[in-house]
Protein backbone atom coordinates (compact mmCIF):
# COMPACT_ATOMS: atom_id res chain seq x y z
CA UNK A 1 0.00 0.00 0.00
CA UNK A 2 3.41 2.48 0.76
CA UNK A 3 4.14 3.04 -2.65
CA UNK A 4 0.80 3.95 -4.20
CA UNK A 5 0.14 6.62 -1.10
CA UNK A 6 3.58 7.61 -1.74
CA UNK A 7 3.09 8.27 -5.28
CA UNK A 8 -0.57 9.87 -4.95
CA UNK A 9 0.91 11.83 -1.62
CA UNK A 10 3.94 13.38 -3.50
CA UNK A 11 1.54 14.71 -6.59
CA UNK A 12 -1.15 15.53 -3.79
CA UNK A 13 1.69 17.60 -1.97
CA UNK A 14 2.49 19.96 -4.72
CA UNK A 15 -0.83 20.71 -5.58
CA UNK A 16 -2.30 24.46 -4.19
CA UNK A 17 -4.23 22.27 -1.47
CA UNK A 18 -0.79 20.87 -0.40
CA UNK A 19 0.94 23.81 -0.18
CA UNK A 20 -2.10 25.38 1.89
CA UNK A 21 -2.25 22.77 4.11
CA UNK A 22 1.26 22.23 4.59
CA UNK A 23 0.95 25.83 6.22
CA UNK A 24 0.59 28.01 2.99
CA UNK A 25 -2.80 28.98 4.88
CA UNK A 26 -1.90 28.93 8.30
CA UNK A 27 -5.66 28.10 10.25
CA UNK A 28 -5.98 25.23 7.59
CA UNK A 29 -5.04 22.53 9.65
CA UNK A 30 -7.04 23.60 12.76
CA UNK A 31 -10.28 24.42 10.88
CA UNK A 32 -10.05 21.01 8.82
CA UNK A 33 -9.41 19.04 12.54
CA UNK A 34 -12.73 20.74 13.63
CA UNK A 35 -14.47 20.22 10.57
CA UNK A 36 -13.52 16.56 10.72
CA UNK A 37 -14.72 15.64 13.78
CA UNK A 38 -18.09 17.82 12.93
CA UNK A 39 -18.44 15.40 10.18
CA UNK A 40 -17.58 12.53 12.44
CA UNK A 41 -20.73 13.69 14.65
CA UNK A 42 -23.41 13.89 11.56
CA UNK A 43 -22.12 10.88 9.87
CA UNK A 44 -21.55 8.49 13.07
CA UNK A 45 -25.01 9.72 14.80
CA UNK A 46 -27.11 9.47 11.74
CA UNK A 47 -25.83 6.00 10.62
CA UNK A 48 -26.32 4.89 14.24
CA UNK A 49 -29.65 5.81 14.76
CA UNK A 50 -30.72 3.64 11.60
CA UNK A 51 -28.04 0.83 12.84
CA UNK A 52 -29.90 0.58 16.43
CA UNK A 53 -33.20 0.74 15.57
CA UNK A 54 -32.18 -2.59 12.73
CA UNK A 55 -30.67 -3.95 16.14
CA UNK A 56 -33.84 -3.12 17.61
CA UNK A 57 -33.95 -0.03 19.52
CA UNK A 58 -36.13 2.37 19.42
CA UNK A 59 -38.57 -0.36 18.02
CA UNK A 60 -41.38 2.67 17.48
CA UNK A 61 -39.98 4.06 14.67
CA UNK A 62 -40.75 2.66 11.58
CA UNK A 63 -37.76 2.28 9.40
CA UNK A 64 -38.72 3.96 5.71
CA UNK A 65 -38.26 7.70 7.43
CA UNK A 66 -35.18 6.81 8.76
CA UNK A 67 -33.43 6.18 5.57
CA UNK A 68 -33.81 9.58 4.75
CA UNK A 69 -31.35 10.82 7.45
CA UNK A 70 -28.63 8.85 5.14
CA UNK A 71 -28.24 11.93 2.80
CA UNK A 72 -26.85 13.87 5.96
CA UNK A 73 -24.75 10.79 6.95
CA UNK A 74 -23.16 10.82 3.69
CA UNK A 75 -22.75 14.78 3.61
CA UNK A 76 -20.79 14.04 7.32
CA UNK A 77 -18.65 11.61 5.27
CA UNK A 78 -17.92 13.96 2.39
CA UNK A 79 -16.60 16.72 5.06
CA UNK A 80 -14.32 14.09 6.50
CA UNK A 81 -13.18 12.87 3.16
CA UNK A 82 -12.35 16.42 1.98
CA UNK A 83 -10.85 17.17 5.28
CA UNK A 84 -8.83 14.00 5.28
CA UNK A 85 -7.72 14.49 1.90
CA UNK A 86 -6.24 18.05 3.21
CA UNK A 87 -4.42 16.23 5.97
CA UNK A 88 -3.18 14.02 3.53
CA UNK A 89 -1.63 16.43 0.95
CA UNK A 90 -0.62 18.78 3.73
CA UNK A 91 1.69 16.25 5.22
CA UNK A 92 1.76 12.80 3.36
CA UNK A 93 4.73 11.75 5.13
CA UNK A 94 3.00 11.24 8.34
CA UNK A 95 0.70 8.49 6.98
CA UNK A 96 2.05 6.90 3.96
CA UNK A 97 4.17 4.76 5.87
CA UNK A 98 1.46 4.07 8.78
CA UNK A 99 0.28 1.42 9.80
CA UNK A 100 -3.05 2.51 11.68
CA UNK A 101 -3.71 5.05 8.75
CA UNK A 102 -3.41 2.10 6.41
CA UNK A 103 -6.27 0.21 8.68
CA UNK A 104 -8.38 3.28 8.60
CA UNK A 105 -8.18 3.08 5.13
CA UNK A 106 -9.55 -0.62 5.31
CA UNK A 107 -12.00 -0.38 7.62
CA UNK A 108 -13.29 2.55 5.67
CA UNK A 109 -13.48 0.45 2.80
CA UNK A 110 -15.23 -2.00 4.29
CA UNK A 111 -17.53 -0.13 5.56
CA UNK A 112 -18.52 1.28 2.34
CA UNK A 113 -18.59 -2.52 1.15
CA UNK A 114 -20.92 -2.99 4.27
CA UNK A 115 -23.26 0.11 2.83
CA UNK A 116 -23.03 -1.82 -0.76
CA UNK A 117 -24.36 -4.76 0.53
CA UNK A 118 -27.00 -3.15 2.38
CA UNK A 119 -28.49 -1.46 -0.58
CA UNK A 120 -26.98 -4.50 -3.17
CA UNK A 121 -28.71 -7.24 -1.12
CA UNK A 122 -32.08 -6.17 -1.50
CA UNK A 123 -31.94 -5.33 2.55
CA UNK A 124 -32.09 -1.44 1.94
CA UNK A 125 -35.24 -2.36 -0.14
CA UNK A 126 -37.08 -5.12 2.54
CA UNK A 127 -37.01 -2.97 5.82
CA UNK A 128 -38.42 0.01 3.81
CA UNK A 129 -41.42 -1.93 4.68
CA UNK A 130 -41.07 -1.97 8.09
CA UNK A 131 -43.46 -0.20 10.57
CA UNK A 132 -43.37 0.72 13.83
CA UNK A 133 -42.78 -2.19 16.51
CA UNK A 134 -41.68 -4.52 13.74
CA UNK A 135 -38.25 -6.48 14.18
CA UNK A 136 -35.89 -6.71 11.01
CA UNK A 137 -34.34 -9.10 9.36
CA UNK A 138 -31.46 -11.84 10.46
CA UNK A 139 -29.28 -9.66 7.29
CA UNK A 140 -30.59 -6.53 8.19
CA UNK A 141 -28.97 -7.01 12.19
CA UNK A 142 -25.47 -8.74 10.79
CA UNK A 143 -25.44 -5.37 8.36
CA UNK A 144 -26.00 -2.93 11.12
CA UNK A 145 -24.04 -4.26 13.73
CA UNK A 146 -20.94 -4.88 10.86
CA UNK A 147 -21.61 -1.08 10.39
CA UNK A 148 -21.24 0.06 14.09
CA UNK A 149 -18.45 -2.02 14.52
CA UNK A 150 -16.50 -0.80 11.29
CA UNK A 151 -17.55 3.25 12.16
CA UNK A 152 -15.98 2.43 15.60
CA UNK A 153 -12.91 1.00 14.05
CA UNK A 154 -12.75 4.13 11.89
CA UNK A 155 -12.58 6.16 14.98
CA UNK A 156 -10.23 3.64 16.56
CA UNK A 157 -7.64 3.99 13.90
CA UNK A 158 -7.83 7.60 13.31
CA UNK A 159 -7.17 8.31 17.03
CA UNK A 160 -4.40 6.01 17.19
CA UNK A 161 -2.30 7.87 14.36
CA UNK A 162 -0.05 9.92 16.05
CA UNK A 163 0.72 6.97 18.38
CA UNK A 164 1.44 4.44 16.29
CA UNK A 165 3.07 6.02 13.33
CA UNK A 166 3.97 9.61 14.27
CA UNK A 167 0.85 11.74 12.78
CA UNK A 168 -0.93 14.22 14.69
CA UNK B 1 -5.20 26.30 43.44
CA UNK B 2 -1.93 25.51 41.57
CA UNK B 3 -1.06 22.95 44.51
CA UNK B 4 -3.86 21.07 44.29
CA UNK B 5 -4.03 20.74 40.40
CA UNK B 6 -0.11 20.05 40.64
CA UNK B 7 -1.18 17.10 42.97
CA UNK B 8 -4.02 15.91 40.79
CA UNK B 9 -1.36 15.89 38.03
CA UNK B 10 1.29 14.09 39.88
CA UNK B 11 -0.77 11.42 41.07
CA UNK B 12 -0.11 7.92 40.00
CA UNK B 13 -2.82 7.90 37.80
CA UNK B 14 -2.55 10.97 36.20
CA UNK B 15 1.41 10.18 35.52
CA UNK B 16 0.04 6.96 33.79
CA UNK B 17 -2.41 8.13 31.43
CA UNK B 18 -0.06 10.87 30.95
CA UNK B 19 3.60 9.17 30.36
CA UNK B 20 2.95 5.88 30.08
CA UNK B 21 4.02 3.71 26.63
CA UNK B 22 1.37 1.48 26.69
CA UNK B 23 -1.77 2.20 24.13
CA UNK B 24 -3.97 1.63 26.98
CA UNK B 25 -3.14 4.96 28.41
CA UNK B 26 -3.40 8.18 26.51
CA UNK B 27 -4.34 6.80 22.93
CA UNK B 28 -7.31 4.52 24.53
CA UNK B 29 -8.61 7.38 26.96
CA UNK B 30 -8.48 9.62 23.91
CA UNK B 31 -10.21 6.85 21.92
CA UNK B 32 -12.98 6.92 24.29
CA UNK B 33 -13.26 10.50 24.49
CA UNK B 34 -14.23 10.03 20.79
CA UNK B 35 -17.07 7.32 21.10
CA UNK B 36 -18.98 9.18 24.03
CA UNK B 37 -18.48 12.32 21.64
CA UNK B 38 -19.63 10.32 18.63
CA UNK B 39 -22.79 8.96 20.87
CA UNK B 40 -23.37 12.13 22.43
CA UNK B 41 -23.16 14.78 19.84
CA UNK B 42 -24.36 11.83 17.30
CA UNK B 43 -27.24 10.95 18.16
CA UNK B 44 -28.45 14.39 19.89
CA UNK B 45 -27.36 16.09 16.04
CA UNK B 46 -29.32 13.19 14.20
CA UNK B 47 -32.75 14.29 16.69
CA UNK B 48 -31.42 17.80 16.24
CA UNK B 49 -32.14 17.37 12.52
CA UNK B 50 -35.24 15.50 12.79
CA UNK B 51 -36.70 18.16 14.51
CA UNK B 52 -35.69 20.97 12.29
CA UNK B 53 -37.47 18.97 9.37
CA UNK B 54 -35.40 16.46 7.88
CA UNK B 55 -36.90 13.15 7.68
CA UNK B 56 -40.29 14.59 8.35
CA UNK B 57 -42.13 11.30 8.63
CA UNK B 58 -39.75 10.08 11.62
CA UNK B 59 -42.09 10.18 14.38
CA UNK B 60 -40.92 12.37 17.31
CA UNK B 61 -42.31 10.48 20.07
CA UNK B 62 -39.78 7.49 20.23
CA UNK B 63 -36.94 9.32 19.23
CA UNK B 64 -37.13 9.70 23.18
CA UNK B 65 -35.82 6.61 23.54
CA UNK B 66 -32.56 7.95 22.57
CA UNK B 67 -31.88 10.80 25.24
CA UNK B 68 -30.89 7.56 27.80
CA UNK B 69 -27.93 6.58 25.16
CA UNK B 70 -27.01 10.19 24.89
CA UNK B 71 -26.36 10.43 28.52
CA UNK B 72 -24.52 7.36 28.60
CA UNK B 73 -21.99 8.63 25.70
CA UNK B 74 -22.19 11.89 28.53
CA UNK B 75 -20.69 9.49 30.65
CA UNK B 76 -18.15 8.02 28.91
CA UNK B 77 -16.87 11.59 27.83
CA UNK B 78 -17.13 12.34 31.59
CA UNK B 79 -14.78 9.66 32.70
CA UNK B 80 -12.35 9.67 29.72
CA UNK B 81 -12.62 13.49 29.83
CA UNK B 82 -11.52 14.38 33.55
CA UNK B 83 -8.73 11.50 33.20
CA UNK B 84 -7.10 13.73 30.33
CA UNK B 85 -7.91 16.30 32.28
CA UNK B 86 -5.92 15.07 35.32
CA UNK B 87 -3.28 14.21 33.18
CA UNK B 88 -2.57 18.06 32.37
CA UNK B 89 -4.52 19.67 35.43
CA UNK B 90 -1.93 22.60 35.65
CA UNK B 91 -2.01 23.95 32.16
CA UNK B 92 -5.49 22.53 30.55
CA UNK B 93 -7.19 24.47 33.98
CA UNK B 94 -5.49 27.68 33.05
CA UNK B 95 -6.12 27.10 29.49
CA UNK B 96 -9.43 30.08 28.46
CA UNK B 97 -10.13 28.16 25.70
CA UNK B 98 -10.92 24.54 28.43
CA UNK B 99 -13.19 26.87 30.09
CA UNK B 100 -14.87 27.59 26.72
CA UNK B 101 -15.49 24.35 25.65
CA UNK B 102 -17.07 23.72 29.37
CA UNK B 103 -19.53 26.12 28.97
CA UNK B 104 -21.16 24.90 25.77
CA UNK B 105 -21.24 21.59 26.93
CA UNK B 106 -23.03 23.17 30.17
CA UNK B 107 -24.88 24.91 27.56
CA UNK B 108 -25.75 21.58 24.99
CA UNK B 109 -26.62 19.62 28.16
CA UNK B 110 -29.30 22.22 29.61
CA UNK B 111 -30.55 22.33 26.07
CA UNK B 112 -30.43 18.59 25.62
CA UNK B 113 -33.08 17.96 28.64
CA UNK B 114 -35.19 20.79 27.80
CA UNK B 115 -35.76 19.22 24.50
CA UNK B 116 -36.25 15.74 25.60
CA UNK B 117 -39.70 17.14 27.17
CA UNK B 118 -40.52 19.23 23.97
CA UNK B 119 -39.43 17.58 21.68
CA UNK B 120 -43.01 17.73 19.83
CA UNK B 121 -43.15 21.69 21.01
CA UNK B 122 -43.08 24.14 18.36
CA UNK B 123 -40.25 25.58 20.75
CA UNK B 124 -38.39 22.22 20.08
CA UNK B 125 -37.10 23.62 16.58
CA UNK B 126 -35.43 26.93 18.52
CA UNK B 127 -33.93 24.16 21.04
CA UNK B 128 -33.17 22.19 18.12
CA UNK B 129 -30.86 25.33 15.76
CA UNK B 130 -29.64 25.94 19.52
CA UNK B 131 -28.07 22.67 20.24
CA UNK B 132 -26.58 22.40 16.52
CA UNK B 133 -24.22 25.52 17.37
CA UNK B 134 -23.49 24.45 21.14
CA UNK B 135 -22.32 21.17 19.86
CA UNK B 136 -20.10 22.66 17.34
CA UNK B 137 -18.58 25.44 19.67
CA UNK B 138 -17.77 22.42 21.75
CA UNK B 139 -15.91 20.61 19.48
CA UNK B 140 -14.45 24.04 17.78
CA UNK B 141 -13.19 25.14 21.32
CA UNK B 142 -12.13 20.80 22.04
CA UNK B 143 -10.04 20.82 19.11
CA UNK B 144 -8.32 24.43 19.84
CA UNK B 145 -7.15 23.27 23.45
CA UNK B 146 -4.18 22.08 21.62
CA UNK B 147 -3.25 25.22 19.39
CA UNK B 148 -3.91 27.92 22.44
CA UNK B 149 -3.00 25.84 25.40
CA UNK B 150 0.63 27.07 27.16
CA UNK B 151 2.51 24.08 26.39
CA UNK B 152 2.12 23.80 22.34
CA UNK B 153 1.04 26.67 20.50
CA UNK B 154 0.07 26.80 17.14
CA UNK B 155 3.41 27.59 15.94
CA UNK B 156 5.16 24.58 17.10
CA UNK B 157 2.31 22.67 15.69
CA UNK B 158 2.72 24.53 12.24
CA UNK B 159 6.49 24.37 11.95
CA UNK B 160 6.05 20.79 12.51
CA UNK B 161 3.83 20.64 9.50
CA UNK B 162 6.05 22.30 7.79
CA UNK B 163 8.63 20.20 7.86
Amino acid sequence: MTPVLTALGDWLHATALGRAAAGGVPWLWAACETLHFIGLALLIGCVTVLDLRMLGVAKGLPLAPLQRLMPYAVLGFLINLATGVTFFAGAPDQYTDNGAFHLKILFIALAGANVALFYVSGVAKRIDALGAGEDAPVLAKMVAATSLFLWIGVMYWGRMLPFLGDAF
Amino acid sequence: MHAFLATIQDSAISTWVRESSSPWAYPTVLFLHTVGLAILVGLNVAVDLRVLGAARRIPLAPLGRFFRLMWFGFGISTVSGLALFAANATTTAVNPTFWVKMAFIALALIDMRAMRRRLSDPSGRLLAAASLLFWAGAITAGRLLLYFGPDLGALALLQRIGQ
